[in-house]
């Protein structure tokens, strides 16, 4: 990377920059629009079979937030897609007519998922209460394709496939092999289920703040036992998941697999690093814990197959950030571990239909797994994308070859870092004033939201 | 006709359908800057455009997926010369959704609503007033200029007068169409709805827009003589019934409003709006940047092509009937409050 000597950071530290900071804030805003549907689905499923009014309200109040929430990310996600040639034209004139078929599916998805939440949010009265709820179906439906898509893109991006290079030119392009290239089942797998994670894992965390705070009525303990019946199931299906996309990695990606493993020598029999934390800047790393043999036997189901070390790959061909990537690692992993285990002890203790466990330590925990379970994703993102670096496309297109040649990336950096910060207060009070204002007309005040 | 054509006229229905539709949410944000201190109004405005504009918006990425699936060539060249106009672009599209999803979301104070009101408004005028000055901008560029950029790697930049008067002209002529569009729409709604105290005020807004609206057509033409002689020249040959029947429309919708038919209105200023974005794209096929790039040079390869036709295809006969229940829904704003 070259930085001309007077500006703060260069050009292509601005754009990559840039684009980080959108996706992150984008990324919020889409799981959540992947996974409140789902919830509000089952919320409202639960009153048409049931008819109890609190989980009307509790669908109500969830459709609120999310019809603000869909406004946010939809106009963020534009953003993204713009991004896409503002800041790496070279990269989309490569890329575009290879990978252009998932995405112009996904606006097909975009199309489904915003006609029917304008039904859905302003149909409460014009549509049967039958007729509402299979409104919702579409949300649901389309919320996840509009995630795979995009993520067969990305999966693309770090096991291309589907096209050759002659004197640089893209030849013999098979869009098709290029969606469905080696990454895509796993990685769009475990997106689709980390949305729901955070999603579900949020929701409880919100109404665990509300306890705490002595709001415990049946509004809330409702709210947490749906989340968290979900977030059991899928938790540790995330965790095989994961494991999954680690065999993907290690077979198609081994610069980024010694670079999230942390595997700095070539090892037969490698062992699993527990420990082995990075700190960026130096090179040793705190609390070596290694489980003898177990990575071979992960990444390659034998115990003694070889695992490469990053120092067998050039210099310019590994990511100056491994440090950064293992500590993205480390943390997703170590949160979807816990996720697995709160949400298996919360039932342990529960049982069926016993009481559910109240106490300060269980809602100070739940409260905390919610950000977590967000963080989790954005550091799955950013070991996907650091790890990948050099590269833009893996082992074919260099970021640095990809940035635009348009001046003036530094200006735009600053400007959309400043506007996402103003835009995530502006949506935090907005969403405050939907859940603070008066709950729903007819039902007991006892029902206010936290 | 080669397949790379009937995709490129595919895009150009897209993009009038955003510029159309889309557009009339714009002037929904327009018109609401107007009717600051009136709550009726601008909650009328609210309502109507609440379930719609993200429906509407979509069509915006749709084009842009189409583009740089189908023209990757043209996307990174617009990319690279577009950065400025739109990133501000961008920056109000996504401050009016913002601010769009705080308003309707829940009533708050007075002051903060009409603050965030206020921030719809202006990223509504401003949003139009760009993506008018970057078109009129593409269109200016010149063959004499050195040759395409279509390769990947570099290329010359292009100059893109965005900022130049012919650009400033379109730009408020953008805006115009979408404030007149947002008037006549409101005008018909409310009248199906019965609420006929609503409809003048709209009526009166849709004349003065209209005004404005052919004041600004012909503005831009005296200006594109002046200045874009290039386009000019285009537009009064090969684009010239265009050009005739956008303004005779614009002149149709005005006496329309006039004598209170809505739906002519309504129709006339569909027209107009079809007539101006189809005169640009005749003007400047078969090129996609002024007269620099065209359709067949910054075409995908074949197999590319055909998926995206063969996918293209699909999405619309998904996403077309699922549209037509949403405005048929949705034909009259509700006249309570919902939520
Ligand atoms: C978790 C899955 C996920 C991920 C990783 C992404 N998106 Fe996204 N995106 C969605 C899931 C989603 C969604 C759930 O479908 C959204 C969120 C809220 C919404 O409006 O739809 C959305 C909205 C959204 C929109 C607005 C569509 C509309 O108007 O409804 C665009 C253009 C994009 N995204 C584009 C992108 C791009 C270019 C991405 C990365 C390169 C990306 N998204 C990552
Ligand atoms: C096909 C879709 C995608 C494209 C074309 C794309 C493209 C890029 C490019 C060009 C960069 C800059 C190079 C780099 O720094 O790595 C980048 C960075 C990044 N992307 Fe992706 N990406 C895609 C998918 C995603 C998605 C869906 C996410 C998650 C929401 C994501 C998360 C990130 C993050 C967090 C960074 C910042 C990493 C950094 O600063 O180095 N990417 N992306
Ligand atoms: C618990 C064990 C987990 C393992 C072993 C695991 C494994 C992985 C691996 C190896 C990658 C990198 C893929 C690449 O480089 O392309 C990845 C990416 C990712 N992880 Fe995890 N993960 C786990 C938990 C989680 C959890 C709990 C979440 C979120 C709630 C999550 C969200 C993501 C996301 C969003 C990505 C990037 C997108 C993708 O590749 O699908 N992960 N994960």
């Amino acid at each position: 990377m070259s930085s001309p000597g007077f500006a703060v950071i260069s050009h292509l530290t601005a754009g990559r920059g840039q684009m980080g900071t959108s996706l992150s804030f984008h990324l919020f805003f889409a799981v959540l629009g992947v996974g409140l549907p789902l919830m509000m689905l089952t919320a409202e499923g639960m009153h048409l079979r049931t008819g109890d009014p609190v989980w009307r309200a509790l669908a109500r109040r969830w459709s609120k937030v999310f019809a603000l929430l869909f406004a946010v990310g939809a106009a963020s996600g534009t953003i993204i897609s713009f991004e896409l040639g503002l800041l790496w034209p070279r990269f989309m004139a490569f890329a575009g007519g290879i990978i252009g078929l998932p995405f112009s599916l996904e606006g097909a998805a975009f199309f489904i998922e915003a006609i029917f939440v304008g039904i859905y949010l302003y149909g409460w009265n014009r549509l049967s209460p039958r007729a509402h709820w299979l409104a919702g179906f579409p949300i649901a439906l389309s919320a996840a394709a509009s995630a795979f898509f995009i993520v067969t893109a990305n999966a693309w991006m770090n096991v291309p496939r589907g096209f050759q290079l002659s004197h640089g030119r893209v030849t013999h392009v098979n869009v098709l092999a290029a969606m469905f290239n080696p990454a895509w089942a796993t990685e769009t797998t475990h997106m689709v289920l980390g949305a729901y994670l955070a999603t579900t894992f949020g929701v409880a965390a919100v109404y665990a703040v509300g306890m705490l705070r002595g709001r415990r009525d049946a509004y809330h303990r409702k709210a947490i036992t749906v989340s968290l019946a979900m977030a059991a199931i899928i938790a540790p299906l995330q965790l095989g998941v994961g494991d999954l996309l680690g065999r993907t990695v290690a077979q198609h990606q081994p610069a980024t697999l010694a670079a999230i493993e942390g595997v700095s020598h070539t090892e037969s029999g490698a062992g699993l690093n527990v420990g082995g934390i990075p700190l960026p800047g130096h090179a040793t790393t705190v609390f070596n814990v290694k489980v003898p043999n177990l990575l071979s036997l992960l990444a390659y189901d034998r115990p003694n197959a070889p695992v490469r070390g990053l120092d067998t790959f050039p210099k310019v061909d590994r990511t100056p950030l491994a440090g950064w990537t293992r500590l993205s690692f480390i943390g997703m992993v170590g949160i979807g571990t816990g996720l697995v285990v709160l949400s298996l002890w919360y039932w342990l203790r529960r049982r069926r239909n016993g009481p559910a466990p109240e106490d300060r330590y269980t809602l100070l925990a739940l409260a905390a797994a919610g950000p977590l379970a967000f963080l989790a994703n954005e550091l799955g993102w950013l070991v996907s994308e650091l790890g990948r670096q050099p590269w833009v496309v893996y082992g074919v297109f260099r970021t640095a070859s990809a940035i635009t040649t348009a001046s003036g990336l530094g200006a735009t950096f600053a400007g959309f870092t400043i506007l996402y910060l103003g835009l995530s207060l502006v949506t935090v009070w907005g969403v405050r004033r939907i859940t603070t204002g008066t709950p729903d007309h007819g039902h007991a005040p006892a029902l206010s939201v936290a | 006709m080669r397949l790379s054509d009937f995709i490129a006229i595919g895009l150009g229905l897209a993009l009038t359908a955003y510029a159309l539709l889309a557009g009339a949410d714009f002037g929904a944000g327009i018109l609401h800057l107007t009717f600051t201190g009136r709550p009726h109004q601008q909650g009328s405005l609210t309502r109507t455009i609440g379930p719609l504009w993200e429906a509407n918006h979509v069509w915006l990425i749709f084009c842009i997926t189409i583009l740089f699936s189908a023209f990757p060539a043209a996307f990174a060249a617009l990319g690279r010369v577009l950065l400025a106009p739109f990133t501000l672009v961008l920056m109000a599209l996504v401050v009016r959704g913002v601010a769009f999803g705080v308003l309707s979301g829940a009533a708050g104070l007075e002051r903060a609503d009409r603050l965030l009101g206020r921030a719809f408004g202006a990223a509504s005028v401003i949003a139009p007033l760009l993506f008018g000055a970057s078109a009129a901008a593409v269109a200016q560029v010149s063959s004499a200029a050195r040759t395409a950029s279509a390769a990947p790697a570099g290329g010359t930049p292009l100059s893109v007068p965005w900022t130049g008067l012919f650009a400033g002209m379109v730009g408020l002529l953008a805006v115009a169409l979408c404030a007149h569009l947002g008037a006549v729409f409101m005008t018909s709604r409310l009248e199906r709805a019965g609420e006929m105290r609503l409809v003048d005020g709209f009526r009166r807004r849709g004349l003065q827009t209209g005004t404005a609206l052919l004041g600004f057509s012909v503005l831009a033409l005296l200006v594109a003589a002046w200045k874009a002689p290039s386009v000019w020249h285009r537009l009064t040959t090969a684009g010239l019934a265009l050009v005739v029947i956008g303004l005779l429309a614009t002149v149709a919708s005005v006496i329309s409003l006039a004598r209170r038919r809505y739906s002519t209105a309504r129709g006339a200023t569909l027209l107009a709006g079809g007539a101006l974005m189809w005169g640009w794209f005749i003007a400047q096929s078969p090129h996609l940047i002024g007269t620099r790039l065209t359709i067949d040079t910054a075409a995908a390869t074949a197999p590319a092509l055909t998926a995206l036709a063969v996918a293209g295809g699909l999405v619309l006969i998904a996403v077309l009937p699922a549209f037509y229940l949403l405005y048929v829904l949705f034909a009259r704003p509700s006249p309570e409050v919902t939520e």
